[in-house]
């Protein structure tokens, strides 16, 4: 096992508990601080990015083992089950904070949530793949699933420089 | 052939199994033509796919600082696209940036890319588009305001920017897979259009070749993709770079988005493995810029 794999997952894991812990609270009792659910969302992806990252390792043969694609895939999973209108509140486009979402994701939400749904499967057979342990089978879902996130990442994010 | 050995066979990883669209090895001309359309990102252009148009069939809103361009139809029709031009007509609207009557072409089409393309990638490309079906869409006029509007002022424009038409010869001190990146990177998959930044007057900064635009299409912000260690893709193993360009995810397992989503979907993950690994090579090659 490569330990910074395991270091990397292990703490945007940590840390998205953590923000998920507190995002519940954030969400109720402080009604909605916008840059607290922005950061909150950032988590949320930074999350899936970790996970993602160490399956591309693992296919590339740089050093990750079944067993880390198998906590990304569990990590992953965690992330798509969230409802998304808690990943994408209202009022966290870009401008506040350091959000890079388009008011566009909003102004056309009900395809957000098709991509945001379009996760599940793709989450799903990367499990899969992960408990099969087949070099090409997670190649190929990881595949599937950076497609997923690529198509809402292609219409609503602009990333900063 | 410079890349044999372990770095070899990440590069040649070919995820979907070999599914290719077209074979670019083809003694077919359509064939040839379909695999250089992909490459060259045709469709993703003339195409008004969230508008539901036809593919081809033009109308999808290029907006940029000097205002809004409408891609033309450039399926076969003969009255509404290209369906009345002959070979030396389209060879001269890629290479020369001009129109059918001779008029000069606004640079939103980037010819200044195109025009590296060699005549039998030219006539094979328009023998692919020939094949497609013909749409009697009418074209829609540019929303531009003077004097970008002006199209007599472009003929300008050219003679300061196209300055180098046609192909460019392999340098014979570079390996193959070198001069068909170099080939690919800089003519077919115009890759300079977006990742190099313009002067004021909308030509490409030579000097900055590949070095990011912060002004890039639709707003993007398009990164520096030169071997700078900290602010290019120096860091990126030569695996990256082609893992990027087949499916879009970054090494840190964020996935690419805005404009480079959609080239890598149409374009990108078209191309052979063994192509993927020619733009890497001379992408490693080219100087590293801050
Ligand atoms: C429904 C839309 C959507 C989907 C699906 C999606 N993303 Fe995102 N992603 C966004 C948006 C919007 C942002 C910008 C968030 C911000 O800055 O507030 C983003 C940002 C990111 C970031 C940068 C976070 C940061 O600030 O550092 C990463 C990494 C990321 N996404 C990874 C992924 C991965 C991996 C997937 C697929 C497993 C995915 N995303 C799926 C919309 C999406
Ligand atoms: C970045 C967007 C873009 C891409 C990519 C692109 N085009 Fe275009 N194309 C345009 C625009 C904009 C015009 C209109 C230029 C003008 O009006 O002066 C145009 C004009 C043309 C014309 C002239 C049509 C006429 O009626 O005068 C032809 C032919 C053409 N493109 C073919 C192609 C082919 C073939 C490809 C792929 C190799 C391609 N284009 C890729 C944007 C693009
Ligand atoms: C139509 C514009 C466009 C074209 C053409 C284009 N790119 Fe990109 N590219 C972008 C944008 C925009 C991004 C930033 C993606 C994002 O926002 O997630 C990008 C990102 C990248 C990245 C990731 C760099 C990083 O630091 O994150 C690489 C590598 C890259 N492009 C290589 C290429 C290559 C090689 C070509 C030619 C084969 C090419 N691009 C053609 C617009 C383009």
């Amino acid at each position: 096992m490569d330990p910074r794999v395991i270091n990397a997952l292990a703490a945007a894991s940590v840390a998205g508990v953590l923000f998920l812990g507190f995002g519940g609270v954030v969400g109720t009792a402080i009604g909605a601080d916008p840059v607290a659910l922005v950061k909150q969302r950032e988590q949320t992806m930074k999350t899936m990015g970790g996970g993602l990252g160490a399956v591309a390792k693992f296919v590339k043969g740089e050093g990750a083992t079944v067993a880390d694609v198998r906590s990304a895939a569990a990590a992953i999973t965690e992330m798509v089950a969230k409802d998304p209108h808690t990943v994408f509140p209202q009022g966290t486009a870009i401008g506040v904070s350091d959000s890079e979402a388009k008011p566009e994701l909003w102004q056309n939400w009900p395809k957000a949530v098709e991509y945001w749904n379009g996760l599940k499967p793709a989450a799903a057979r990367l499990t899969e793949a992960a408990n099969g342990g087949d070099r090409t089978q997670i190649a190929q879902a990881m595949q599937v699933m950076s497609k997923a996130c690529s198509n809402c990442h292609e219409d609503f994010r602009q990333k900063k420089p | 052939m410079s890349m044999r050995g372990p770095a070899l066979l990440v590069l040649l990883l070919t995820i979907s199994g070999g599914a290719l669209a077209a074979d670019p090895s083809s003694p077919n001309a359509v064939e040839r033509g379909e695999y250089l359309f992909n490459a060259a990102g045709c469709l993703g252009c003339h195409t008004d796919e969230k508008g539901g148009g036809k593919p081809l069939a033009g109308g999808r809103p290029l907006a940029t600082p000097f205002g809004t361009f409408y891609p033309p139809n450039i399926t076969p029709d003969p009255d509404h696209g290209i369906g009345r031009w002959s070979d030396a007509d389209f060879i001269r609207a890629l290479r020369e940036g001009k129109g059918r009557e001779g008029e000069p072409l606004y640079p939103a089409f980037p010819y200044t890319s195109y025009t590296r393309m060699t005549d039998r990638d030219l006539s094979d490309l328009k023998a692919y588009l020939f094949t497609r079906e013909a749409v009697p869409t009418p074209n829609r006029p540019h929303e531009l305001s003077p004097p970008f509007s002006w199209r007599f002022t472009l003929a300008g424009w050219q003679w300061l920017y196209l300055t180098e038409v046609g192909p460019r010869p392999d340098d014979p001190s570079k390996p193959p897979d070198w001069n068909r990146g170099r080939y690919l990177v800089e003519a077919v998959a115009h890759c300079g259009e977006c990742h190099t930044p313009r002067t004021t007057l909308g030509g490409l900064d030579r000097d900055r070749y590949l070095a990011g635009n912060p002004k890039g299409p639709d707003g993007d912000k398009v990164p520096n993709i030169t071997p700078h260690p900290k602010v290019g893709i120096g860091s990126w193993s030569p695996g990256d770079i082609a893992l990027l360009l087949e499916i879009g995810l970054l090494p840190d397992g964020d996935v690419a988005g805005g404009a480079m989503a959609e080239v890598v979907r149409n374009s990108t993950s078209k191309l052979t493995a063994e192509d993927r690994a020619a733009i890497v090579a001379y992408l490693k090659s080219i100087p590293p810029l801050e």
